[in-house]
């Protein structure tokens, strides 16, 4: 399974990536720079991707034109003054796509798995930012509960909105995503973060909408070593978080069948992901940040080769 | 079917309670909150065996012996009323829809469809109520909700074609209402028309009530062959000091089976003047220009006409005409100017092809109160503005419509006063020193500027400003243009009825080369168009269009005399089938609605003016597009989505009475449910002593226990 994969930046230093360390931080603001500037340190490479100078072509001034980009050679040839026009002068828009429904309150370790999108959420973005993308959020259950449109102008208003985040309803995938690719006019980047509890069928559909908008899309699933391993021993009622319902369970004599079950289910999302051309990774919330820092700095290289 | 007592159900919740106790009390110890349940397996549980169920067939029973009552209590009904009443022959209201648009008029078919009409309402009896609904582009209830079979018949004699087109929605909605409102149980909505796909917009939103029967008749012919006067564009020249017109028709054939020749002729007030032939396709248009005719006379009336086809109505097409008034421009430009100071804008003005402008130059300041009478614009080029009388007569002529430019130079010069004048305070030129300066913004959505913002619209960034002054727009003035150093070009300022507009560098070439310019002399066109209020002449209406004869804003494109909107003189207007409209006088609107083609005259009653005030009248050209819907796709968008049981036996009149039965029918669910929970009581009273009496354990010391059968 891929979260078990080890991170190939053996350079870069993990103390400030992990989860344990990281839910000690109070502030996303400060816990996104330790975490970005942390680990671009260890990487010894430019944080600055997908930039272009390329010359694209002269245009004729006009009032309110910043004038420092005048071509003086031009004006001197022709005695009209014109600007000249660069490739890639605006930078991409990058957007996370928050689930907040109810199962992501789940965890049993330091940090829950809506904790764990958080600090992935306030890291890209940050990080994004610093690439000059702009940067918006949308968190969602089964509608979009906040909507921050991409702004180089809204870090602060992501990382408030990331940090009162509340689960608390059930959550649903098509709508809300639906509803996002609708508001989003702009291609961009789109970052996924959700644990995916539907039919790898009816989440694919949910998620290929926004790829076929034009998006770039990146899928982090997330999922807690408990739901990974299943390593509970006592009977017990075990109630879906979601809906409320409880079932009788017997953990021994289910732990196999489940681990199995689980494992079709993400190597089922893998292969549509995949085919979709989507880039998909499963992270274990109790594991350093560093892969799935990594795994986003990948596909945005990817991303820009393409581009 | 509904529900009388719906809070009744309420009652169910009861049967849960039992069920959901057993549940929870079985699973309240050690829950462990997971987030999802999906990829677990439900293992059955160990619970005690208290609280295992012995007798499911008792406890189902029971349970719904207990639905069963609240269900009778909650007073389910059927909401149709054709199923309950279980009758199907009765009086019926009937709805006819008849198109009366004039495609209609297309040979035989408005006969044929009145023959359609008239034998629906024989076969009417005695006890059906029928109405007759007239569809055009609007729709109107001739006779409602009658069994006056005479009354409907007559109705129909009379009725004759419009000159409006089809829209299905207005006519539709009416014939829904009709049957919605009519409590007979059989309803009938037959609709006569040649279901032209023109008037079908796909969203009438009409759904005729439940157990309607829609039968559409179609009025239609094998081939439609037509030939159309589309348009006709006028346009106006001046030669040799006189107004010329020439016609340019556009005529369109549709279907037909070989080339044909085609006589086309042009009248002006009712004498043939020319007439041309042109060889039309099978389905195709030309275009046919008539050689120019003089315009001399007010309300000259002109129409252009085909050979007669099966579709008369679209043969012909009528205009009014008055011939253009001289926009008179009066240019002051001081005792001794500069040469040529005024040539350009005089050229300019000398050249046109619409409006004409009849151009006066004079070298002096001074206004007489006649000067201005007989002028439309003055332009103050490069002098300063007149002071004393001159100038109160001035601001005075601008607040009553006139126009004022003021082309600031060299002589112009600021004085106290202009700023409640001007749309803002000029100061002293000054000389462009990086080189010319350009026109850099354009308020495009302003009249003058509005020709000329579409592409290739006329190229005024090739112009060079080298010196102008510089102007401080007051609140009250309005930017037009600016310079490409953000310097104002251009301002305006409404005082009154009129505008005026400074514009901040000469109208010769030398303080800028805007003069020899492409650009120039269209701009100066517009400027004057502007500022004397031109307003090109409506030569037509559609028919189905009202005037308000007493609207000055609207009516400046349709009358040339003042004296004709004078809504305190009583008028009368001759429409082009004979008839007439009293226009009586009236402090409010004078509305009159053009539903006849041809032409409409407008003058006092009791007169006969040489050349009366007259409106020309066409057909909506997008008629003559004869092809036709199914009309059963027609029906089948117009039919109710829940179809009856069909019409109902007895043949009875719908009394208060069988009303009242009826509405008894419809509840009476509610007994059968009593019974049969009562039935079900019974049997599980029945059951329950039975194994009562099977499970009664007797001990030794002579008591007994009975466990719980749940």
């Amino acid at each position: 399974m891929a979260v078990r994969e080890r991170s190939s930046i053996q350079g870069a230093d993990t103390q400030f990536l992990d989860p344990a360390v990281l839910s000690r931080i109070s502030g996303l603001d400060l816990l996104a720079r330790t975490v970005v500037d942390g680990f671009l340190q260890g990487l010894h490479r430019s944080p600055h991707l997908g930039m272009s100078l390329d010359f694209a072509e002269h245009r004729e001034y006009m009032p309110g034109d910043d004038i420092r980009r005048i071509d003086w050679k031009l004006f001197g040839r022709t005695d009209r003054f014109y600007l000249k026009l660069f490739e890639a002068e605006t930078s991409a828009n990058f957007m996370v796509a928050l689930d907040i429904s109810k199962s992501m309150s789940f965890g049993t370790h330091a940090v829950t798995k809506l904790d764990y999108a958080r600090y992935l959420g306030a890291a890209l973005s940050y990080f994004s930012q610093k690439q000059r993308d702009r940067v918006g959020l949308a968190t969602f259950d089964h509608e979009i509960v906040e909507y921050v449109p991409p702004s180089t102008r809204h870090l602060q208003l992501i990382l408030h909105t990331l940090a009162r985040a509340e689960p608390g309803r059930p959550g649903v995938l098509r709508d809300p995503l639906m509803r996002l690719g609708d508001n989003l006019h702009h291609r961009g980047i789109l970052l996924v973060l959700s644990d995916f509890y539907e039919e790898p069928e009816q989440v694919i559909d949910s998620v290929r909408h926004l790829r076929a908008r034009g998006h770039d899309v990146i899928v982090f699933h997330l999922l807690d070593p408990a739901e990974l391993e299943f390593t509970y021993e006592s009977a017990a009622s075990f109630r879906d978080m979601e809906s409320g319902t409880m079932i009788p369970i017997v953990p021994d004599q289910l732990a196999d069948e489940y681990r199995a079950l689980i494992g079709e289910h993400t190597q089922e999302l893998e292969r549509l992901f995949t085919g979709s051309r989507i880039d998909y990774t499963v992270l274990d919330t109790s594991k350093p940040l560093d892969y799935a820092l990594f795994r986003y700095l990948s596909s945005r290289e990817k991303m820009a080769r393409v581009r | 079917m509904g529900l009388l007592a719906p809070l009744f159900l309420l009652g169910l919740v009861g049967l849960a309670v039992p069920i959901v106790v057993h549940l929870t009390e079985r699973q309240r110890r050690n829950v462990v909150d997971f987030p999802s349940l999906m990829f677990l397996r439900k293992i059955p549980f160990r619970s005690t065996q208290r609280r295992r169920i012995h007798h499911w067939a008792l406890l189902s029973i029971r349970a719904l012996a207990l639905a069963l009552l609240v269900a009778a209590f909650a007073r389910p009904f059927f909401e149709d009323s054709a199923v309950a009443i279980g009758s199907t022959l009765g009086p019926r209201e009937v709805v006819v829809v008849l198109d009366r648009s004039y495609s209609m008029g297309y040979g035989d078919r408005w006969e044929r469809a009145k023959t359609e009409a008239r034998e629906v309402f024989e076969g009417l009896d005695a006890s059906d109520r029928a109405s007759l609904v007239f569809m055009s582009r609007g729709a109107e209830a001739l006779l409602r909700a009658t069994s006056d079979r005479a009354r409907l018949l007559t109705a129909l004699d009379t009725a004759s074609l419009s000159a409006d087109g089809t829209l299905y929605g207005p006519a539709l909605k009416l014939a829904q209402t009709i049957l919605e409102e009519s409590e007979y149980p059989n309803r009938e909505a037959v609709i006569i028309s040649d279901f032209q796909r023109t008037g079908w917009k796909g969203d009438e939103g009409v759904t005729f009530p439940p157990g309607t029967v829609v039968t559409p008749v179609m009025i239609s012919d094998e081939s439609t062959p037509n030939a159309t006067v589309a348009s006709v564009v006028l346009r106006r020249d001046f030669f040799s000091g006189q107004e010329r017109m020439t016609a340019t028709a556009r005529v369109v054939r549709r279907e037909g089976e070989a080339p044909a020749e085609r006589t086309i002729v042009l009248e002006v007030d009712g004498q043939e003047i020319q007439t041309q032939t042109v060889r039309l396709d099978p389905t195709g248009s030309t275009t046919v220009t008539f050689d120019p005719f003089t315009l001399s006379d007010l309300y000259t009336r002109g129409s252009i006409r085909i050979g007669s086809d099966a579709l008369p109505q679209d043969d012909e097409l009528h205009f009014v005409l008055s011939p253009g008034r001289a926009m008179r421009t009066l240019v002051l430009e001081g005792a001794s100017p500069r040469p040529d100071v005024s040539l350009y804008l005089q050229r300019a003005l000398e050249i046109s092809e619409e409006a004409s402008f009849q151009v006066t130059v004079r070298r002096s300041t001074s206004l007489s109160a006649a000067d201005l009478e007989a002028t439309d614009v003055v332009v103050l080029n490069d002098i300063r503005f007149p002071q004393g009388a001159t100038g109160d007569r001035l601001r005075r002529f601008v607040e009553g419509g006139g126009g004022l430019l003021l082309v600031l130079g060299e002589r112009s010069a600021w004085q106290t006063g202009l700023e409640e004048i001007l749309p803002g305070r000029f100061g002293p030129a000054r000389d462009h020193t990086r080189g010319a300066a350009r026109l850099g913004y354009l308020d495009y959505s302003h009249p003058v500027f509005e020709l000329f913002g579409g592409p290739r619209g006329g190229d005024f960034a090739r112009a060079r400003f080298f010196r102008s002054r510089n102007l401080e727009v007051s609140p009250e003035g309005r930017v037009l243009a600016r310079f490409d150093d953000g310097a104002i070009a251009l301002a305006e300022r409404r005082l009154g009825e009129g505008y005026v507009l400074v514009w901040t560098s000469t109208m010769d070439a030398f303080w800028n080369d805007l003069a020899v310019q492409p650009v120039f002399l269209p701009f100066i066109h517009q400027l004057m168009r502007h500022l004397g209020g031109y307003r090109e002449r409506v030569p037509w209406f559609t028919a189905g269009q009202v005037l308000d004869l007493s609207d000055p804003a609207g009516m400046v494109f349709v009358a040339d005399r003042e004296s004709e909107l004078a809504t305190d003189v009583a008028q009368v207007a001759l429409t082009p089938g004979g008839g007439s409209v009293a226009l009586p006088a009236t402090a409010g609107p004078r509305f009159l609605e053009l539903e006849e083609q041809g032409f409409y005259e407008i003058r006092p009653p009791g007169t006969n003016p040489e050349r009366s005030f007259a409106v020309a009248v066409n057909v909506d050209v997008t008629e003559s597009e004869l092809e036709s819907m199914d009309p059963t796709e027609f029906a089948a968008a117009v039919a109710p989505r829940e179809t009856s049981a069909g019409p109902g036996a007895g043949g009875e009149m719908v009394t208060p009475e069988i009303q009242a039965r009826n509405q008894e029918r419809r509840q009476s669910l509610w007994r059968l449910l009593m019974v049969a929970a009562l039935v079900l009581l019974l049997t599980e009273t029945a059951i329950s002593n039975w194994i009562s009496r099977a499970a009664t354990m007797r001990f030794e010391d002579g008591r007994s226990y009975v466990p719980s059968n749940t």
